[in-house]
């Protein structure tokens, strides 16, 4: 899904809600401990904007991004958090520089992303739907 | 099996289960649960794993004044217009964050490359909705206040300057002292994010005065405030509310022929001294809304900043003074490098005296922001601008009065950071 640019992208929102219902091509990954059997597209955007820090059980939330320059980070930004990955980029900025917190890390791989969300407790990240997920769990988006 | 009684006439097994049972509850009290101990071990590795996390940038840029001069001796250009920073932070426990961050800044007459501690703090973040920060702190106030020296995080070069003012950082910017701060959410009506705060601004404030005032001590005994923000059910959409009041308590030294001149017109009782103490308390308050969504950034603040002057003078300093700020901004990024931006913002200096355009200024502003990779932008932006009310540095502009000024004039800018 692109959004329409320039004096167009106004009516790109609209566009982009109803696009909403196509398909995704990534899958949100969870370390094999984690509670949620399903997750609110709401709450991901909160885990990886970082306002939500922890799962409803209380332990802490450990987000991964992949590369900003990633087509599957490019799908996820949009689709999930509703915004472009120069945005996302922009508002960490202002978090970094003013002290309030600093992004999730970045990795350059679907397989890097399955590596760390297994081996950490707590941890989610996302990956391509075609990348062999391995140990860790596949939660639905809704 | 009956109860466990250990005394010395019950039965064996009775006393081997009393036993048990005690050195059970003496090794659940000294030993932590292995859930505690799960937790500990966590925070044990999110402390180990987290490195600490460095950041860095560096502005530069250049200003034209076309007929006035503003920020800087820009007539024929100024590049005393350059920010550089480095910040360091790093997670303790899951809970617990510490960071600094060093900053440099030369701006006209201000900053001149003395390096400082922009923010510096100690967090504990108990839950989403608690946390508690203390040290020196970005202040809260309205969308774009703790972004004003951050090139990198917003985009025009000048925020609006009617309430984000770049040449008062010293009192605007941050505050020493706690905050308390949190996220709330709102099932079906979006969330609320609080920050509450106290403490005082730093001690070095700038002592820029007019000729024949010499500003011989400045304190602030308090500075609170807060920050409402409510982020609501439609995406993008965010509504909020800011106040802070503030004291300021500032020791004058008039020198003679000032005095005399002041006792001349009147405005000063004859008996008054070179020495005149004021205490200044400065209420202002800023309502703000934001659609942020897709590449769209849209936002609208209005403000007002109350001030009240105790003091011998009253006909001189005016025991009261209300002025009146807003403005909208709108920009959409383009594409990945360019996103263009406009403005227009208003200021009355006294909402009581709107007439004279030394008493007001409005800028119309068209800025353009380049991200030429991820590390590197440059942008370009052009004001004009009606009124003078904002041009009170003496330092400027010859030392003219804001009357004499030309009331329409201009400014062009341009910048470069590097950012990491």
């Amino acid at each position: 899904m692109r959004l329409v640019p320039g004096v167009l992208g106004v009516l790109a929102a609209p566009v982009a809600v109803v696009a909403a219902e196509a398909p995704l091509h990534f899958r949100l990954v969870v370390h094999p401990d984690a509670a949620p059997a399903v997750l609110e597209r709401q709450l991901v955007a909160d885990i990886f904007l970082k306002k939500t820090t922890r799962w409803p059980n209380g332990s802490p939330i450990a987000a991964v991004d992949l590369r900003f320059d990633n087509p599957v980070r490019r799908e996820f930004s949009e689709r999930v958090l509703r915004r472009s990955v120069s945005a996302v980029r922009s508002y960490w900025q202002q978090r970094i520089f003013t002290g309030r917190d600093v992004p999730p890390p970045e990795l350059d791989s679907d397989e890097a992303v399955i590596r760390y969300v297994q081996s950490r407790r707590g941890a989610i990240g996302y990956v391509s739907d075609r990348v062999e997920t391995g140990a860790v769990r596949v939660v639905p988006l809704r | 099996m009956g109860e466990c009684n250990g005394g010395p006439s019950a039965a064996p097994w009775a006393r081997w289960c009393g036993a048990a049972l005690s050195g059970l509850a003496l090794v659940a009290v000294a030993t932590p649960s292995h859930a505690q101990d799960t937790a500990a071990s966590e925070d044990a590795s999110i402390a180990a794993d987290a490195p600490v996390e460095i950041h860095g940038f560096v502005s530069q840029g250049f200003i034209l004044g076309i007929q006035n001069e503003y920020l800087a001796r820009s007539k024929r250009g100024s590049v005393e217009f350059s920010e550089a920073g480095i910040n360091f932070t790093k997670p303790l426990t899951s809970n617990l964050r510490a960071g600094l961050q060093l900053f440099a800044h030369d701006l006209g007459p201000l900053g001149n490359y003395r390096t400082q501690f922009d923010w510096y703090y100690l967090a504990y973040h108990a839950t989403d909705w608690l946390g508690v920060r203390v040290g020196r702190i970005k202040v809260p106030f309205g969308l774009y206040n703790e972004l004003n020296d951050i090139d990198v995080a917003r985009v025009p070069i000048l925020l609006p300057q009617s309430i984000y003012q770049a040449d008062h950082r010293e009192y605007l910017f941050a505050q020493t002292g706690g905050e308390v701060y949190g996220d709330i959410a709102l099932p079906g009506a979006g969330s609320l994010e609080y920050r509450v705060y106290g403490g005082t601004l730093s001690s070095d404030l700038p002592r820029t005065a007019p000729e024949g005032v010499t500003v011989a001590d400045v304190r602030v005994p308090y500075l609170y405030g807060g920050r409402l923000l409510w982020y609501t059910p439609l995406e993008g959409l965010a509504a909020g509310m800011s106040g802070q009041g503030v004291r300021f308590d500032v020791d004058y030294r008039l020198d003679a022929d000032y005095l005399a001149g002041l006792q001349a017109e009147g405005l000063v009782p004859p008996e008054q001294g070179a020495e005149l103490p004021v205490k200044l308390r400065v209420i202002r308050w800023v309502a703000s809304l934001q659609y942020a969504a897709y590449d769209w950034e849209l936002s609208a603040e209005y403000s007002r900043w109350a001030g009240d002057i105790y003091s011998r003078t009253p006909e001189f300093l005016p025991p009261h003074l209300v002025n009146e700020r807003y403005y909208v901004m709108a920009s959409y990024r383009l594409s990945p490098w360019f996103t263009p931006g406009v403005y227009y913002s208003g200021f009355f200096a006294n909402v009581d005296e709107r007439k004279g355009h030394e008493n007001y200024q409005h800028d119309v502003a068209a800025t353009t922001r380049f991200d030429l990779n991820a590390h590197w932008l440059l942008k370009l932006e052009g004001h004009l601008m009606r009124g003078t009310a904002a041009l009170d540095n003496p330092t400027l502009n010859g030392g003219a009065n804001r009357a004499d000024l030309e009331p329409t004039w201009g400014m062009l800018l341009a910048k470069t950071t590097a950012y990491f």
